[in-house]
């Protein structure tokens, strides 16, 4: 036991303030807690409300992913409203989150998760030069490629819907906004350069070329199979991540949670991905067996959160927010609330909606070698090949027909009704219940509440800590496995809206 | 020399970063190039270890670094009780690190609403308040009277998020040695003299008062969905967002995200009004000139604005 000792590592390029509490034994890490650092208490500022005040409020708890907060208001309020949502609305809807998507994934990959390959603990590695060269903070060439590309392509969800980070125009019943040719055809212009770029400077070869990477090994081959592959900043990611052994790291629940993402239009031409009315499909993911999800079976656990209430394990549509402010109980260590769906927890983002795909190469990724630092960082960076011609399609679709944008919808003055969307880094849920045209209750579960679970009344952990766990640690003293393990989950702790961590006492 | 600038979050969603990655001429690398600026730490921008980052602040906080600007992001959390504990860094309260900052710094800047004027969580549990307001009141966290190292209130400038040509131009001006003209709450005069209505594309609307009802209508939103353009200070309309377009352009109320009471208790998408004039009135407009002027108007509206073809 003498080898034993707890140490705080606290990470920053996330968003918001993240400490995740450890335990080594030597080298090893044996226990772990995760903790945000911050409380903002959003789902309390929504109570009393006016009943469209989500729309407002909500995409200003996270500032990157607030297309997607506003998507899930909007469709919760569809529901209680019984809004018939024309399909051009759903396409400008989807288009503006995938918009926001590829931002996230780019900037996500290039300005956060591979900065860590410049830490001095690689100073010998082979790749470390290069590393220093695309990675450097500000300076590093393909952060600053990043920072100029990433920027235009956020254009599109301006051109749609006003402004990018928060802006309102999702409503229920549609979108307000109503893009004349010209504004599509901006949009696609705008798009059409993001792809040359984002085929240039992160794959090396074309979004089609790279779709046909079906398996571990089809992998290998690619590349090695051109210059421009091997020097793109996925051929630099392949090689840092075997040098760095990020396939052995971090292999997490094994359970994978996806909403479905992008509502499929009543008549499109473009093909879903799966058969459940979402272009990716919904999925809870266990054991390599995909199931319907459904939203009966999400309940949020309070056991080891630092929350005042006599239940533990509640339904959203039941879910209160009560901070527990005073004094102090051993178990309590989070300000995250625990989700689990059908008692499990799980990990929601990417890979997961790789995985309720049954994609060919993440399923045979994690087959052969666990879900890992290395698999999920892949399909955060190679989701846009599947997404920009879906995007672009649907840009013609609404180029092509004289539908309107908006149906109006009823009062909203009592009901309940939830929107549940795929935000950048995994599932996205809003609950929230109307009476007398106020807002009653106001329930989010955000990704990050996914990932960074603490442990629920059954003591099973959530994803992050499971997947640091277990890990051995070459230098305690900086432990980048740590920094690279939590990275992979894109965490997002201003999103994760009831979070914070007076103390650890555990 | 160079111009050492440290940016602090603290309660807000980090839009305000988002937003100055938005800037186009200059963008944000060529920007701290050209200014010559030296980031002592930025949340999304910095590689430093922890330990780095501590021994920073300690440079800092101890007079062995100096601090030209301060960027607060996000909110001064206070809550629960006043211990500030539902935002803490390395077990202490953030507020006392945005105080010992404070003190050091030569210029502070007040990046959005949040840290303005307390924003979102103003009105709520946490307690939360601006720097040197709180809403529509002086004071705030550092108090009416504080002053920087240079001798200055706090820069205000609101948004949520602040437009980045806003962020950008104010530290310019401060690292060239001229920071901006102030007025009411403490914004620059230069991005907060203009009206968010000035430059919306719905004006021609406004002027004849050919107003949207139901929202996915064509016209103005003030009367009956809530828009605050006329009311609230901003440059939405002037400079755009993304270098595109702005919510009152696509159809989206101005909320007044600039304003010291955003967000306001009242519903949103919705004009609060006495006898169908709205309660608020364009700044500076008195009440009984504005009913006959409007009522005027309206009847003078031109045909093809009543029946209007275009797709604003
Ligand atoms: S002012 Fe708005 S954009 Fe800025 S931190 Fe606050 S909520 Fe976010
Ligand atoms: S929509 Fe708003 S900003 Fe535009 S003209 Fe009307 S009142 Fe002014």
């Amino acid at each position: 036991m003498s080898a034993r000792k707890k140490v705080v590592v606290p990470l920053n390029r996330v968003e918001g303030d993240l400490k995740v509490h450890l335990e080594y034994d030597g080298n090893k890490i044996y226990d772990a807690f995760s903790a945000g650092t911050m409380y903002r208490g959003f789902e309390n500022i929504m109570k009393e409300r006016g009943p469209l005040d989500g729309l407002v409020i909500t995409p200003r708890i996270c500032g990157i992913c607030t297309t997607s907060h506003l998507y899930a208001a909007a469709k919760a309020l569809d529901m209680i409203s019984q809004a018939v949502v024309p399909d051009n609305a759903t396409r400008v809807r989807n288009i503006t989150l995938i918009a926001e998507q590829l931002q996230n994934d780019v900037r996500h990959h290039t300005m956060q998760f591979m900065v860590d390959a410049t830490n001095p603990v690689y100073e010998n590695a082979p790749f470390y030069e290069e590393a220093i060269e695309r990675y450097t903070p500000i300076r590093g060439s393909s952060i600053v490629s990043a920072i100029q590309s990433t920027k235009r392509v956020l254009e599109i969800v301006s051109i749609l819907g006003g402004q990018w980070p928060h802006s309102s125009f999702m409503v229920p019943g549609g979108v307000v906004s109503v893009p004349g040719a010209n504004d599509i055809m901006q949009c696609k212009y705008v798009l059409r350069r993001f792809k040359s770029w984002y085929e240039k400077q992160i794959l090396g070869c074309t979004c089609e070329e790279w779709n046909q990477v079906q398996s571990a090994r089809d992998l290998e081959d690619w590349l090695e199979s051109s210059p421009s592959r091997y020097s793109s900043d996925l051929g630099f990611y392949l090689r840092f991540g075997r040098e760095a052994g990020l396939d052995r790291l971090g292999k997490g629940t094994e359970n994978f949670i996806s909403y479905g993402f992008l509502d499929m239009p009543r008549k499109t031409g473009v093909k879903s991905l799966g058969s459940t009315g979402y272009y990716f499909p919904a999925g809870f993911v266990s054991s390599g067996m995909v199931r319907q999800v459904n939203q009966h079976e999400i309940k949020e656990d309070i056991s080891h959160s630092w929350f005042t209430n006599d239940e533990t394990e509640l339904h959203p549509y039941e879910g209160v927010t009560i901070p527990y402010a005073t004094g102090s109980e051993g178990r309590r260590y989070s300000w995250a609330k625990a989700p689990r769906y059908d008692g499990h927890p799980a990990e929601t983002g990417p890979l997961a909606q790789m995985m309720a795909l049954q994609h060919p190469l993440f399923t045979d990724m994690v087959n052969q070698s666990a879900p890992s630092v290395f698999s999920r960082q892949l399909a955060r960076i190679v989701r846009p090949a599947l997404t920009i011609s879906v995007m672009d399609q649907w840009l013609d679709e609404i180029a092509e027909t004289d539908e309107p944008f908006f149906t109006p919808y009823n009062d909203i003055k009592n009901g309940q009704g939830h929107g549940m969307v795929e935000a950048p880094r995994g599932s996205l849920g809003h609950w929230v219940i109307i009476e007398d045209g106020r807002i009653k209750r106001y329930q989010v579960i955000s990704p990050t509440t996914w990932n960074a679970s603490p442990r629920d009344a059954n003591g099973q952990l959530g994803p992050w800590e499971r997947a640091l766990a277990g890990t051995a640690i070459k230098n305690p003293n900086a432990p980048i496995e740590v920094d690279h393990i939590v990275r992979s989950f894109d965490p997002c702790l201003v999103c994760t809206v009831h979070c914070a961590d007076l103390r650890w006492e555990v | 020399m160079s111009l050492n600038l440290f940016w602090l979050q603290c309660g807000g969603c980090g839009g305000d970063t988002w937003s100055l990655f938005n800037a186009s001429s200059p963008n944000v690398v060529d920007f701290l190039e050209a200014q010559d600026i030296n980031v002592l730490w930025h949340p999304s921008l910095s590689v430093q270890s922890h330990e780095e980052h501590r021994e920073t602040i300690r440079r800092v906080t101890e007079g062995r670094e100096r601090l030209d600007v301060l960027c607060v992001e996000g909110s001064v959390i206070r809550g629960p009780g006043g211990t500030g504990m539902y935002d803490d860094f390395d077990g202490s309260p953030k507020k006392d690190l945005v105080y010992a900052l404070a003190a050091q710094a030569k210029h502070i800047v007040a990046v959005g609403t949040c840290a303005s004027f307390g924003g979102i969580g103003a009105d709520g549990e946490i307690e939360a308040t601006g720097l040197q307001f709180h809403k529509h009141e002086p004071g705030g966290f550092l108090g009416e009277d504080f002053v920087s190292g240079g001798g200055r209130p706090v820069i205000n400038i609101p948004g949520c998020p602040c437009h980045c040509d806003v962020i950008i131009g104010t530290l310019s001006a401060i690292a060239q040695g001229t920071p901006p003209e102030l007025g009411d709450y403490n914004m620059p005069l230069e991005w907060f003299g203009v009206m968010v209505h000035q430059g919306c594309t719905r004006n021609e609307y406004h002027e004849y008062r050919v107003e949207e009802k139901r929202m996915g209508e064509k016209g103005c939103l003030f009367f009956y969905l809530g828009c605050h353009g006329p009311l609230v200070h901003g440059v939405c309309n002037k400079l755009l967002w993304n270098g595109r377009s702005s919510k009152t352009r696509v159809g989206v109320p101005c909320f007044g995200c600039t304003r010291p009471d955003f967000p306001q208790l009242y519903p949103f998408f919705e004009t609060r009004n006495i006898e169908g004039i709205p309660l608020e009135l364009p700044e500076g407009m008195d009440r009984a000139h504005y009913m006959a002027y409007k009522g005027m108007a309206a009847a003078a509206a031109p045909a093809r604005l009543k029946k209007r073809k275009t797709r604003i």
